[in-house]
């Protein structure tokens, strides 16, 4: 037990991650508003940065770097497009509801 | 609730007070991978590469002091990532998610990973923050959202299936061993230069080595993400004769 407390390896990173993807994954599930869900998919897109890193540092390998640095580079143009949408929909019907919204026009 | 945070707050700092104490007086890092699994040869080419030099950080560091700060971190990240999930103020919602995102990049940091955390504190700490923290302010409607309904069977057998599986998951993954003892131990090996696994140099000479193509396809993502953001945010043509009236205009019924 105080082997699992003490002595931080590889498996803590993983299951750190694996956590935060299912919170995630959760509020993505769960709630309704679009930027929440949006907070959440950043969430998990963290998460699985977070085991692309540690696999790197296990395998000794740097390119699982370039990988998470394109992933943030995707993350953030994802950020960028998912909430000009957010506020085009809002500026249609006033709420961002994700089960209110059940059509693409106006 | 705000005793509770106040009092959890106090016991974070004073983990991470003794964690950051604990692991700067540590002498070395050598004692991360307990000696136990690695065999002769190895034990000496530990000591001699922890001798040579106190920081090399080809060594996996995590004394009693890295595990301190590491489960702070961590309880930072999860603790943050609930607040996301759980909070109805929008605002509460995305400082959790700062919260998080912080707590990630240390433990970036403590994967070598220095460049990605100082990124990660830049993009998303940063920027992603603000962008969000406009839009909710744009948006401007407090939350109405219920939580969705399910009878209380459904909440037992869900919360139990949850249990389970994450059982199952941690029970797997923390078992996870590195490809061989040795090879974890120096395989990160320094460049000429020095140990700089994870700096600015040694990612960057990845991103415009091998990584070049994608590199630039990235650089153009961005630029059609950019050109989009604005198409897509724009009001339309039909929409530009109220566009400067309040924003009551078009009040939905429901």
């Amino acid at each position: 037990m105080s082997s699992i407390l003490f002595e931080v390896g590889y498996g803590h990173f993983l299951v750190l991650a694996a956590v935060l993807f299912l919170i995630g994954v959760a509020g993505v599930l769960v709630r309704r508003n679009a930027l929440i869900i949006l907070m959440s998919v950043e969430l998990m897109l963290n998460a699985a940065n977070m085991t692309l890193l540690t696999f790197a540092r296990m395998w000794g390998d740097m390119s699982g770097h370039t990988f998470a640095l394109i992933v943030i580079a995707v993350a953030a143009a994802e950020a960028s497009v998912g909430l000009a949408i957010v506020v085009a929909v809002f500026r249609g019907r006033r709420n961002v509801d994700v089960d209110r919204l059940t059509t693409l026009r106006h | 609730m705000r005793v509770p945070i106040r009092i959890l707050t106090m016991i974070m700092t004073a983990v991470l007070a003794f964690g950051a104490v604990e692991a700067f007086t540590q002498p070395a890092f050598a004692d991360a991978i307990p000696e136990s699994r690695l065999d002769a040869q190895t034990r000496a080419k530990v000591a001699k590469a922890t001798k040579h030099s106190p920081h090399d950080d080809r060594i996996e560091g995590s004394g009693k002091g890295m595990a301190l700060l590491f489960w702070a971190f961590a309880a930072a990240c999860v603790g943050g990532a609930l607040f996301v999930v759980t909070r109805r103020n929008l605002i509460a919602a995305t400082m959790g998610m700062v919260g998080s995102f912080l707590g990630i990049a240390a433990i970036y940091m403590m994967l070598y990973a220095h460049f990605l955390s100082v990124v990660q504190m830049l993009v998303y700490a940063g920027a992603i923050m603000v962008l969000f923290v406009f839009v909710i302010m744009i948006l401007n409607r407090p939350e109405d959202e219920p939580v969705a309904p399910s009878g209380r069977a459904g909440q037992v057998i869900g919360g139990l299936a949850i249990v389970y599986l994450v059982g199952r998951l941690v029970m797997m993954l923390i078992k996870v061993q590195p490809p061989n003892a040795a090879q974890s131990a120096l395989a990160p090996g320094p460049t000429p230069e020095g140990h700089d696994w994870g700096s600015v140099r040694a990612v960057g000479t990845e991103l415009f080595g091998p990584g070049l193509f994608v590199f630039e396809a990235i650089s153009i993502l961005l630029l059609i993400a950019v050109v989009g953001a604005i198409a897509i945010a724009r009001p339309l043509h039909e929409d530009q004769d109220n566009a400067g009236e309040p924003s009551h205009a078009g009040e939905d019924p429901h």
